[in-house]
């Protein structure tokens, strides 16, 4: 299992190897990208065969040693590192092979294949991590890199700005972030996990700087992870190539602020409070998400508001106490949500549009694709027996047991209208006629295909997953909590989480197919309702009101202050009198021998003279 | 002599065969075939150096009746002296053929200085010490005005030699002092009349003043400093990077033996004094730096600075500090060999060291660029890189010895070196090219700067095992952790 530093290792050499001698090999060295997240993902097998022979593992090397405070680099292997681990390099992987057809006429071809491997290493890395500080060094590093791909065409002044926008804000729940991880460390002299969930657990960290410590954490996991009120970044993300956003901002980055948590939990646990406002966000996120994804014109934003949705509902689990729910709805919607952006990279591949007024019909032009998005759209409704289904089952039956009826009538409306806006989407882009500006539309090459029939069919089978199918094996939710129920069906909440599911698609089916109910009646009928959605809640609104008003009026003071006080007196002048000081001592080697022998001569007298003085006095 | 196993010098004998085998090889090869000195210079280093490990590995003995020590210190260090020679040897092989006649006796003077620096560590007594010095600095006098024809190379070899001479007039009118005063010059039996003695010997405190200004005149520390920038800018380049390292490095494993094994009882009578000498080498080295135009003065005023940092921790002398200096020996030499062979392959295919030659280097060859970024990175400090987890040790090695405004000074002046530092990195990612025509490096450069970058970083980010090595020959000169620290 010691070999498991080896995935994100690979992955992490092949970003140099790509820029340095790869402009030697054929098509700049981004082959090197595929191959080390094959190996990857083959040493994860391996890593898989240990752990389920041994169970948990973790070793690290130490970095620096002070006294008592050692910090180090190392991993550490557990049920929800394995999952993880697995998911990413093989969506990783899949998802290179079709970027290699997807990004063929790039010129920035094998930079981007780069900056993939780089993204892999540091999300593999951070899944790793078995102490804080590494895993935030990390956790930046897939923030830098989710930077580098969303502004990867940034000739395009929307995709610079949209990639600045998610730095930026991803960074102000990441600041909170490192505030708390220093917290706890102030608190109890460690960065390593295990030492902290077993001090929160034993009641060794006093309850304020817990609870303190915590949320701040958290606050770095609902930017990483676009919960409310961090959720804007994510939308705009979409200017990124596609298999990007298929990658990070649907089935890995975006998770790893649902993993932190996870990888903390008992330490959330131990803070019931930040447990509460976990789950709060989540549900708020949750309906905000799909609210939103109902009223979008754009495929992928569509498919953004619904990975912001998917993402409160993991949220809103953990929040619940419902860890196996979590992951095992993040595991569920990784494979599915990869698969839906990548369906949406085919149809803009084969039409070059996204806006989904002008697509229609499409399934006759790309079938493959549209079964794939069709089975994607279904698994993620949550119809029977897609896997969708068991995620939600299992993440709604957490919910009623952690957080009661009124969270569960709320989440239950989620599944409802996640059902009612992917019947939406799917029927007005690959049912119906065939729109005239369509009719040149083609289907993608089979290296992009393929990818994506391999995730439809993990759509449509992973659910099983949480069936306790062979003895030994307790169900996916059995994996990660050894001590947890297991599985089992509530009758009633499944047949009720059915028929809403039904009840939606079929909605959405009379609406968009049929046109037995108006969508445009009932907007009209509703025109409060309507221009909220379209203005996305105002929230862009607020913000760029408070960043003219408050942010930038508040910077434009500082910047006063800074330019007369700190630079121009402070910085400046120090600056200059330091470079001044260098100025006039450099003098003093003028270049004459005889001045050298003086300056040793005297050197010599004064140390004597100041020794013996020191010594005598 | 009786007892005496004459087989323990075997590695600095083994150099001294190497240095003749490389002058008799000299004389009798057509020129053409000279090239291969290097090769046989270099592989007689790395076959001396394997055999030094496994032959004196885990020795603890002395020689002579305690005049040389044969135990982890001295074995840690001429493993450490000889990885250096290697790759200035390497290092030097083009410059060589390009710039300088008789490839034989550079390489061959080379090698003895190197015997010179492994005598140096194992040295037990002072006038041993002393010749050992000497055989270094004689090597290093003539290496610096090799290259002949240049004037400047000359007026560096000239100034080095008269000052050099100057300075061991010091030294050893300082251990005559030592001797008048305690009548020994064995560190050991130093250190016990130290012990025995009551009250302050005026003759001892300057004579050890002496002492401390003739050895910081060969690690140039401040004021006795001025030759280091005409030194360096004026000698061939490889040779600037050996009196860079080399030199410096040895010189501390003379320093830190002797005052840990020598004159340590008296700390309380020259602590301050050390402390203040390191604050104001490296307020001067960084302050001056900060103006140079020239990239080997730069160099000469960082290495200055690192000097003072380095003289800290002879300050806190403790078998922490002793680590932390040890270590940063490790990352500064690595690192500034980095910077050094960076600076030689640029002037190899250019023929110049003004830093403002320097501005495009980003596009001319990336490779070269970031190489040179990742040393400068490292000098100045930055984490993941060998200068930031070597400074990281010594400065809480200092702070913890009670030193703590001193470390606070340290950490001043490496704010204050990242600005020159940066100027460079500028230089060479922002500012335009004047001629924007590739660079091209020969691949034994490119495997040799690869190597070098990979040792930088992984000094920065998994230095356990040379701290396990180093904490080895710590307790070789701290038996039993003598000192007990204030």
């Amino acid at each position: 299992m010691e070999l498991a530093w080896l995935i994100p290792a690979m992955s992490a050499i092949a970003f140099p190897a790509i820029l340095l001698p790869g402009r030697l090999l054929p098509r700049g060295g981004a082959f090197l990208a595929p191959l080390a997240i094959l190996g990857g993902f083959i040493v994860f097998w391996i890593v898989l065969a240990d752990f389920l022979a041994t169970g948990n593992a973790g070793f690290g090397i130490t970095w620096l040693e002070a006294g008592a405070v050692r910090l180090s680099w190392g991993i550490f292997i557990d049920p929800l590192a394995v999952i993880m681990l697995g998911v990413v390099t093989f969506v990783a992987m899949l998802i290179q092979v079709y970027s290699w057809a997807y990004m063929a006429n790039e010129p920035r071809f094998s930079w981007y294949f780069a900056v993939h491997s780089l993204f892999a290493a540091a999300m593999l890395t951070l899944v790793l991590a078995d102490n804080l500080l590494f895993l935030y060094i990390a956790w930046e590093l897939v923030g830098l890199c989710s930077y580098l791909l969303i502004g990867f065409y940034f000739e395009r002044r929307s995709a610079a700005e949209a990639a600045k926008k998610a730095f930026v804000t991803t960074r102000i729940g990441d600041v909170g972030m490192l505030i708390g991880i220093l917290l706890l460390f102030r608190a109890t002299g460690t960065f390593d996990i295990s030492t902290l969930i077993h001090l929160a657990q034993t009641g060794g960290i006093a309850g304020g700087a817990l609870t303190a410590g915590m949320l701040l954490i958290f606050a770095g996991a609902a930017g990483k992870s676009a919960q409310f009120p961090f959720h804007v970044w994510l939308p705009d993300a979409m200017e990124g190539p596609t298999p990007v956003s298929a990658l990070i901002h649907a089935a890995t980055m975006v998770v790893a602020g649902v993993y932190l948590v996870a990888r903390l939990f008992p330490a959330f646990e131990a803070a019931p409070a930040v447990m509460a406002v976990v789950a709060a966000i989540g549900l708020v996120t949750m309906l905000l998400g799909a609210t939103l994804a109902l009223v979008m014109t754009d495929l992928k934003r569509v498919l953004a508001y619904s990975t912001i949705s998917h993402l409160g509902f993991m949220m809103l689990a953990l929040g619940s106490f419902g860890l196996g729910a979590a992951i095992f709805h993040m595991f569920v919607h990784a494979f599915s949500k990869a698969m839906l952006f990548l369906s949406a990279g085919s149809v803009s591949h084969g039409t070059n549009e996204l806006d989904i007024r002008k697509l229609g019909g499409l399934r006759r032009r790309m079938p493959a694709t549209a079964l794939c998005f069709t089975v994607g759209a279904l698994a993620l409704a949550g119809l029977p027996p897609l896997s969708g289904f068991f995620s939600k089952d299992e993440l709604l039956a957490a919910v009623l047991q952690g957080r009661g009826g009124v969270f569960l009538a709320f989440t239950l409306l989620g599944a409802f209208l996640s059902a009612l806006y992917m019947s939406r989407v799917t029927l007005l882009t690959f049912f119906g006629p065939l729109k005239r500006e369509q009719e040149h539309a083609h289907e993608s090459p089979l290296l992009m295909i393929g990818p994506m029939l391999i995730l439809a069919v993990l759509a449509v089978v992973v659910g099983f997953l949480a069936l306790p199918l062979v003895s030994g094996y307790g169900g996916f939710g059995h994996v990660l909590e050894p001590g947890g129920e297991p599985f089992h069906f509530k009758v009633w909440l499944v047949t009720l989480s059915s028929i809403l599911a039904a009840a939606g698609l079929t909605l959405g089916w009379l609406i968009y197919s049929r046109g037995a109910l108006s969508a445009d009646a009932v907007r009209a009928r509703f025109p409060a309702v309507q221009r909220v959605l379209e203005s996305k809640y105002y929230v862009d609104v607020i913000y760029q009101w408070a960043i003219d008003h408050v942010v930038l009026v508040a910077g434009r003071f500082v910047a006063l202050f800074d330019r007369v006080v700190v630079n121009d007196t402070g910085v400046n002048g120090a600056g200059a009198s330091v470079v001044a000081s260098g100025m006039r001592l450099r003098i003093h080697v003028t270049g004459l021998l005889a001045n050298y022998a003086l300056g040793i001569a005297v050197g010599a007298v004064a140390v004597a003279v100041v020794m013996w003085l020191m010594t005598t006095a | 002599m009786p007892g005496v196993n004459f087989n323990l010098l075997w590695p600095q004998l083994l150099v001294t065969a190497l240095a003749f085998a490389v002058f008799g090889a000299d004389l009798l090869m057509r020129r053409p075939q000279r090239a291969l000195l290097v090769w046989i210079s270099a592989a007689g280093l790395v076959g001396i150096f394997v055999f030094t490990l496994v032959y004196l590995w885990g020795r603890n003995t002395t020689l002579y009746d305690g005049i040389f020590h044969i135990d982890n210190f001295s074995l840690f260090f001429s493993a450490f002296f000889l990885v250096i020679a290697v790759v200035v040897v390497l290092s030097s092989a083009q410059y060589v053929r390009q710039y300088l006649t008789h490839p034989g006796e550079y390489y061959g003077i080379l090698l003895f200085s190197i015997v010179g620096m492994m005598l140096m560590a194992a040295a037990g007594e002072l006038l041993t010490a002393y010749v050992a010095l000497e055989l270094l600095s004689f090597s290093l006098y003539i290496l610096a005005s090799y290259a002949r024809n240049e004037p400047k190379s000359n007026e560096a070899g000239i100034k080095y030699v008269l000052l050099g001479a100057f300075s061991s007039a010091l030294l050893l009118y300082g251990i005559s002092l030592i001797y008048g005063a305690v009548g020994a010059t064995r560190f050991q039996d130093i250190a016990l009349a130290l012990r025995g003695m009551e009250g302050v010997n005026s003759l001892l405190v300057v004579g050890i003043a002496l002492v401390l200004a003739g050895l910081g005149f060969k690690v140039a520390a401040v004021p006795f400093h001025m030759w280091a920038p005409d030194v360096y800018e004026g000698a061939p380049m490889p040779v600037t990077a050996y009196i860079a390292v080399g030199s410096k490095v040895a010189a501390f494993a003379l320093l830190l033996r002797l005052f840990a094994e020598g004159f340590a009882p008296a700390i309380d009578q020259w602590r301050l004094l050390v402390a203040a000498l390191a604050a104001l080498t490296m307020t001067t080295g960084n302050l001056v730096a900060l103006t140079q135009t020239n990239i080997k003065r730069l160099l000469a005023y960082s290495s200055i600075a690192h000097v003072g940092y380095l003289l800290m921790g002879l300050a806190a002398l403790s078998p922490l500090a002793s680590t932390g200096l040890m270590l940063y020996l490790v990352g500064y030499a690595v690192t500034n060999m980095l910077v050094f062979v960076c600076a030689i392959a640029f002037y190899n295919r250019e023929g110049k060291d003004e830093i403002s030659a320097l501005s495009g280097l980003a596009g001319r060859s990336p490779f070269l660029a970031g190489a040179m970024a990742a040393a400068l990175f490292s000098l100045a400090g930055l984490p993941f890189f060998a200068g930031f987890t070597v400074k990281f040790y010594l400065f809480s090695a200092t702070a913890k010895a009670g030193l703590l405004w001193l470390a606070g000074i340290a950490i001043t002046n490496s704010l204050i070196s990242l600005y020159y530092y940066l100027m460079v990195i500028k230089q060479m990612y922002i500012n335009p090219a004047s001629q924007p025509t590739p660079l091209r490096l020969p691949w034994p450069m490119v495997a040799l700067l690869s190597v070098l970058v990979l040792g930088v970083l992984f000094v920065g980010i998994y230095p356990r095992p040379v701290v396990d090595a180093i904490q080895a020959a710590t307790q070789a000169i701290f038996p039993g952790g003598m000192l007990s620290t204030p």
